[in-house]
């Protein structure tokens, strides 16, 4: 019974790097989440494993299990949980920009214009193509709106080399 | 109550409390207040520490090493008033790059949304992650505190969603979320060892328990988590494109202080936990050695600021590594001395790189801004010569200070991380005069002047006169160096304060 966990262990971990080498954003967000769930099996390992031993509460005669592994497995698990969250979201927003998964694709895609020279680029809005608007046009008032209508996809310069 | 969970807990407070301002005038009073009572906090920490030589706080009154231990000996403290100055000036950097730029409402439309959807309280919370990790006794505290950290930079960077960011940002959370999963495991490994996670009592039952190739093995796996965090040459490739990505003062602070953080867990792993992993720290210093270098050309082969600053900065915290590693005293000091000017001079250089991206975007080759602007030129030239380690400033003494005790440690290894040291930089001030031909000489042509707004100039000003008061009184910093480089050598002080009682755990062995 004790050898199921190591090779558990294994398989995730494998599954995962190879996972993590896909050339797909999705897989490799899967990729990361089975090498999380690999290396909190091995702490449980790295604890007592697979001993069934009474849980750790005082009213229980011993030999108790050691709840420590459990506990930082919990931690772990509720942070692995945020992080894959966040790179989902970041996976969306990701596609949603390039219209890619691929991450050779999404790596190959165009750095931002650089400023002509002699012009006024914001390095602060790098992606933002020079004919997006004239810069001095904006007022003050109604630059959240001009904002938004200038982040939009369709008015970014997608130009490939 | 004990001072020490406050630098935790206070930017955690303000950062939720930042996140219900509607009023951004508001959230920057909450941000900086928030930041300067931490940093007062810090400063009150840093002289009891000096008083004492290490304090400790034991979580929810379980005595070490059954609950969670907060400790701030000499580096702890230095390494938290650092985190807090550099808190406070990005604080009132975040704020200043709100202000219209040289054109009107051009400069600041991004800053702006980005401040609007919480960077305030981002910052709030990477300053709560990496003071935890300064004042934590428990490795798996450590990666709590590491998480904490990391989540709120991968928020900084992605905030904005530009391409680039995106493009960078997913390979930084990837990267990063692997090196934690190692992490993870390694504390895992480390409690399966030990039977503990509590990092003065590691150390006690590693030196009794003597040289075993399984401890061997998880050094390995948390100097490689290190290493990766601290961007060192064959891990580090994720960072000279990251950090260029994200809002100005989110680069500065991640270059000034999370680096620093890596660079800080591989001197608590070595010295304090480990100290026998001879051939880990050897390893380590010859990888420091050829970052150096590295990170040295790629700042030659980049043509924008921020690309060339954090290869910069790798480099610089490079040199800090290669000192600690060489396993001499001198050392150790000359490590923690080059520690303090690399925060300052990389922090400053960022702003400078911030003011000039303002100016220009971000490209560096667009000539004749020395005739426009002398003291922005000024400015460049004191940090840059701090960069580079030419006399008179901190670099040059760091520098020298580092080489020299390579030279005087055993081994070819420290010679040749030595000689890389004093080679990185030649090509370092190669890397600056390039900037200098590309950006400041020249004839301006059509170029006219341009007023950059005045809170942007003022704190970079302020960062600046850092850098270049660092020099004139170093010979008490110096000194504070040798104390906290003295402490790290048996870390007695460390696990005194930790075991008042001696360790209740090891009676019977």
């Amino acid at each position: 019974m004790e050898i199921v966990l190591p090779l558990l262990i294994g398989l995730l971990i494998g599954g995962g790097v190879y996972l993590l080498l896909a050339r797909a954003l999705i897989r490799m967000i899967v990729g990361v989440s089975m090498i999380t769930y690999g290396v909190n099996l091995s702490i449980l390992m790295a604890g007592n494993g697979f001993a069934t031993n009474s849980p750790p509460l005082l009213d229980l005669p011993g030999p108790y299990n050691d709840p420590l592994p459990m506990a930082l497995i919990l931690t772990a698990i509720v942070i692995g949980f945020g992080t894959t969250a966040l790179l989902l979201v970041v996976a969306i927003k990701a596609f949603q920009v390039t219209n890619t998964d691929h991450v050779q694709e999404l790596a190959e895609a165009p750095d931002p214009v650089l400023p002509p020279i002699g012009g006024f680029a914001d390095p602060e809005q790098p992606s933002v193509s020079p004919e997006a608007g004239e810069p001095g046009d904006m007022t003050d008032d109604d630059e959240a709106g001009e904002r938004s209508r200038e982040l939009d996809p369709g008015n970014i310069d997608w130009s490939r080399e | 109550m004990n001072l020490l969970t406050f630098v935790v807990l206070l930017p955690l407070i303000g950062g939720a409390l930042l996140l219900l301002i509607p009023k951004q005038r508001g959230r920057f009073l909450v941000a900086a207040l928030s930041s300067a009572a931490t940093l007062a906090i810090s400063i009150v920490i840093a002289r009891e520490v000096m008083a004492k030589g290490a304090v400790a706080a034991q979580m929810a009154g379980w005595e070490a090493p059954f609950g969670i231990t907060l400790i701030a000996d000499g580096l702890s403290a230095l390494m938290l008033v650092l985190s807090g100055v550099m808190g406070l000036l990005t604080v009132f950097f975040v704020d200043a790059t709100l202000h219209a730029g040289p054109r009107r409402g051009y400069g600041s439309l991004l800053s702006r949304a980005r401040e609007l959807f919480g960077a305030q309280a981002l910052f709030q919370f990477l300053f709560a992650g990496v003071n935890l990790s300064f004042v934590t006794g428990d490795v798996f505290n450590l990666y709590v505190a590491f998480e904490l950290m990391l989540i709120a930079s991968y928020g900084l960077l992605l905030l904005g969603g530009e391409l680039p960011q995106l493009r960078e940002g997913l390979k930084y959370v990837v990267i990063n979320l692997v090196s934690s999963a190692l992490f993870v495991a390694g504390a895992g490994l480390v409690y399966g060892l030990f039977g503990t996670l509590n990092m003065a009592d590691i150390a006690m039952r590693a030196q009794l328990h003597g040289p075993d190739a399984r401890i061997t093995a998880v050094v390995m796996l948390l100097a490689l988590v290190f290493a990766t965090k601290t961007a060192l040459f064959p891990f580090g490739f994720w960072l000279p494109n990251s950090y260029p990505v994200p809002m100005s003062a989110a680069s500065a602070f991640f270059a000034a202080m999370l680096t620093k953080v890596g660079a800080y867990t591989l001197i608590r792993l070595f010295t304090l936990m480990f100290p026998e992993e001879v051939m880990i720290q050897q390893i380590l210093l010859g990888l420091a050695g050829v970052t150096v270098l590295v990170a040295a050309l790629g700042a030659v082969a980049r043509h924008r600021w921020r690309h060339i600053t954090s290869f910069i900065n790798v480099a610089s915290i490079a040199v800090v590594v290669a000192g600690v590693f060489s396993g001499t005293l001198a050392g150790r000091t000359a490590s923690v001395y080059y520690l303090i000017n690399s925060v300052l001079v990389i922090f400053a250089l960022f702003l400078i790189a911030a003011l000039a991206e303002r100016l220009s975007g971000q490209n560096t080759l667009k000539q004749g801004h020395l005739a426009l602007y002398p003291w922005m030129g000024v400015g460049y030239f004191i940090v840059m010569i701090a960069v580079a380690g030419l006399p008179p400033t901190s670099g040059f003494i760091g520098k020298f200070a580092v080489a020299s005790a390579l030279l005087g440690a055993s081994g070819w290894v420290s010679a040749a991380a030595a000689t890389a040291v004093i080679l990185s930089g030649i090509v370092l001030v190669y890397a600056g005069v390039q900037v200098w031909v590309g950006y400041f000489w020249g004839d301006p042509g059509k170029l006219r002047r341009l007023e950059l707004p005045r809170p942007m100039v003022l704190i970079t000003t302020v960062a600046v006169g850092l850098v270049a008061l660092l020099p004139l009184i170093s010979g008490p910093v110096f000194e504070l160096a040798g104390q906290i480089a003295q402490q790290l050598d048996g870390n007695e002080a460390y696990i005194q304060a930790v075991f008042p009682d001696g360790n209740p755990t090891l009676g019977g062995e």
